[in-house]
């Protein structure tokens, strides 16, 4: 069984299909990435999969380890092992950062029918994810987000995404407004969180995040849906000749 | 019985005045504030109760407040274990209590601060002329009808002098307790004046409770700030829900001086607090917040004056309340940047969080400019939880229910923990933020 299987999806925003006709299937252990220009659809994408309440499915099935996605809700598709990794992460002010990481922790463990852990447990687990993904251990007395820089955000990102080990992680643009250093980081500490286990969907607008994770598949989306799929050397193509090269002849 | 009748059909004014006749007549009175008593009531004949357009009372009803037939309140006893259970533990030593403005010497203790920390009674203090005519002279000014009030009935205050240099160890509070009354309503007028000299230092809580309802507290607070000298005023309202609450605070910043000016309402049956700022100097800093839960039918209030007479000053204001029930807040802050006042940096912020749909908030940011080279920024939001904040704590596997109380507690914690004073944020966590948690449960 797959891990996801999308078939003819069909979605949008206030009653305007963004995303046309798409399908996918996904098993454990590989790594998918999604290219494309921007406004092609990849981020309403990203959204429908996490549970959005704004976005609206008009057509097409998702099925996630044999279950029907659509009828779940946000929080029940995170704790059942989605994962949504933000283009934008917001900032909540008020919220500290390591006690929303515990909360987020314990509302799995509960679903596992497992003990909550307390600050001072949690504190050892945060620290060593901490050191995974190369973030200052100052960030976890911060609010939420708040005044972190684009590096950082992304980071927290990841960092949420170690602590609460999904089996589906979707990484929306991840690679975006970061720095190489920064970039190398992330990619690392996503690299060590990979295993035959757990799938990863890459959304990205550019090549230079596959260098430092390498994908199984590629597909490139053009106007709402997949125009084209193909190994990790169709990358190297579309840096090399931009997207015209596969958004011109398929018309 | 028919003694009260006949009060229902005079006027409100003619209440008060009364009233005043019976304090002076009274033992509470003190003679060597008599021309100050009298000052006050001659101003209050002058303003009045507001009326319903009154402008510094635009969107606050004071009618039930003023209709209400007062007493005044006794010096009456009270549970001492109680009122030590509302003094915070870094303040054991360093504490004034009052109850119904009265000071209240073995409840007290200052030990803790040393030997510069100079407090006298007003009634004491008053014999000085020079303290005399600060009194009289910010009479003249008065334009707020409920500090005019405070100057009339005015028997008990303290008067604080910091000397130049002077630091203090723990942070000062002041207890004001209200006993309330089971027969009337009663009043009490707690009044404050501050000097701080050159330099000095000083952290203070003003926090008040109340044993039971029924009590309208009427304080008044002057602070004059010297030449770099920096003053933490945080004023902790937790009064009875069915209680009345005014506070008036004056400000006179002078060079390089600083004010960070909290206040934390729990919300009752109306609470005002009023600030009125005057950066008079060079380099004066100001910082004002507020932080507001309010439910059933709550109301707290903030009316800001704040007067930029010099350059290189700033001003800073942010206030936030959530709003649940048919709880009402509102916001009137005008910033007075003067001709003179160039390179004045000021921000103003009002962001209220709506519960339900009967909530109300009123704001007003204002700003009044007359210098061409400033730096000024004024906003407010009024909404509800923001749904972007709660997909994205929803992504994270927390429930509907568990992200919006998170949401809301965070949208007042936010302010309530840049409060330098571990204690106050732990009784605010437990006062406002249960106050939240009771709401979702």
């Amino acid at each position: 069984m797959s891990l996801l299987e999308i078939k003819d999806l069909h979605a949008g925003f206030e009653g305007t299909d963004i995303v046309k006709g798409v399908s996918l299937t996904v098993n454990a252990g590989e790594v998918h990435a999604i290219m494309g220009p921007n406004g092609s659809g990849k981020s309403t994408l990203a959204k429908v999969l996490a549970g959005h309440p704004s976005y609206v499915v008009s057509k097409g099935s998702i099925t996630y380890n044999g279950n029907d996605l659509l009828e779940m809700d946000a929080e029940e598709r995170a704790l059942a092992g989605v994962f949504l990794g933000f283009q934008y992460p917001v900032e909540i002010p008020g919220v500290n950062n390591a006690e929303f990481l515990r909360m987020a922790y314990n509302a799995k463990l509960v679903k596992q029918g497992e003990e909550e852990v307390d600050p001072l447990d949690f504190d050892g687990i945060l620290d060593e994810k901490m050191k995974l993904v190369g973030m200052d251990r100052k960030y976890k007395d911060r609010f939420l987000n708040e005044g972190f820089s684009g590096g950082e955000k992304k980071k927290n990102e990841i960092l949420q995404m170690a602590v609460l080990g999904p089996k589906l992680s979707v990484l929306d643009e991840t690679d975006s407004g970061l720095d190489i250093d920064a970039l190398k980081v992330v990619a690392q500490g996503v690299n060590k969180l990979n295993n035959k286990d757990n799938a990863l969907i890459l959304i990205t607008h550019y090549q230079r995040l596959l260098n430092y994770i390498e994908p199984d598949f590629v597909h490139v989306f053009s106007g709402g849906t997949i125009i084209k799929s193909g190994g990790k050397e169709l990358a190297h193509e579309l840096e090399a000749q931009g997207y015209d090269w596969v958004t011109a002849p398929a018309k | 019985m028919s003694e009260s009748a006949v009060k229902k059909t005079e006027s409100p004014e003619t209440a008060v005045l009364a009233l005043h006749e019976k304090f002076l007549g009274g033992d509470q009175a003190k003679a060597s504030l008599r021309p100050v008593n009298q000052a006050g009531i001659e101003r209050f004949e002058l303003l009045k109760f507001p009326h319903k357009k009154h402008e510094m009372y635009t969107f606050v009803n004071t009618h039930q407040l003023a209709g209400t037939a007062f007493e005044l309140a006794a010096d009456s006893p009270v549970d001492t274990a109680w009122v030590q259970s509302k003094i915070y533990p870094a303040c054991k030593n360093s504490v004034l209590v009052f109850v119904n403005g009265a000071f209240q010497e073995n409840l007290s203790d200052l030990s803790g601060l040393g030997d510069s920390f100079k407090i006298r009674c007003l009634a004491e203090a008053v014999a000085e002329d020079e303290i005399k005519q600060t009194l009289l002279d910010s009479l003249e000014d008065e334009n707020d009808v409920f500090a005019a009030i405070n100057s009339a009935f005015v028997h008990h205050g303290v008067w604080i002098d910091i000397p130049a240099k002077a630091t203090f160890g723990s942070p000062l509070q002041l207890l004001y307790v209200s006993t309330g009354s089971a027969s009337a309503p009663v009043t009490s007028h707690p009044r404050l004046i501050m000097r701080l000299g050159e330099m000095a230092e000083l952290k203070m809580i003003v926090a008040y409770a109340g044993t039971r309802e029924n009590y309208f507290i009427n304080a008044v607070n002057d602070f004059i700030v010297k030449d770099g000298a920096g003053v933490t005023f945080t004023q902790v309202q937790k009064d009875d829900a069915e209680s009345w609450h005014c506070s008036k605070t004056r400000v006179q910043l002078h060079r390089d001086a600083r004010f960070f000016g909290r206040n934390a309402s729990s919300g009752n049956r109306l609470t005002r607090h009023h600030y009125e700022v005057r950066l008079k100097e060079d380099g004066a800093e100001l910082h004002l917040s507020g932080a507001s839960v309010l439910v059933n039918q709550e109301q707290v209030h903030n009316f800001i004056r704040i007067h930029h007479e010099a350059p290189h000053c700033s001003s800073n204001q942010l206030f936030k309340n959530v709003i649940n029930d048919k709880g009402r807040s509102s916001f009137d802050g005008t910033v007075i940047v003067d001709k003179g006042a160039q390179l004045t940096n000021s921000d103003q912020l009002i962001n209220n969080l709506m519960l339900s749909d009967e909530a109300h908030a009123d704001n007003k940011p204002n700003l009044m400019i007359f210098a061409d080279d400033v730096k000024c920024t004024h906003g407010t939001t009024v909404g509800q939880i923001d749904e972007d904040q709660l997909f994205y704590l929803k992504t994270r596997g927390l429930s509907q229910e568990l992200a919006k109380s998170l949401l809301t507690t965070s949208f007042v914690d936010s302010l309530i923990q840049t409060i330098p004073f571990p204690d106050v944020v732990a009784d605010l966590d437990e006062i406002l933020l249960k106050k939240l948690e009771a709401k979702h449960a």
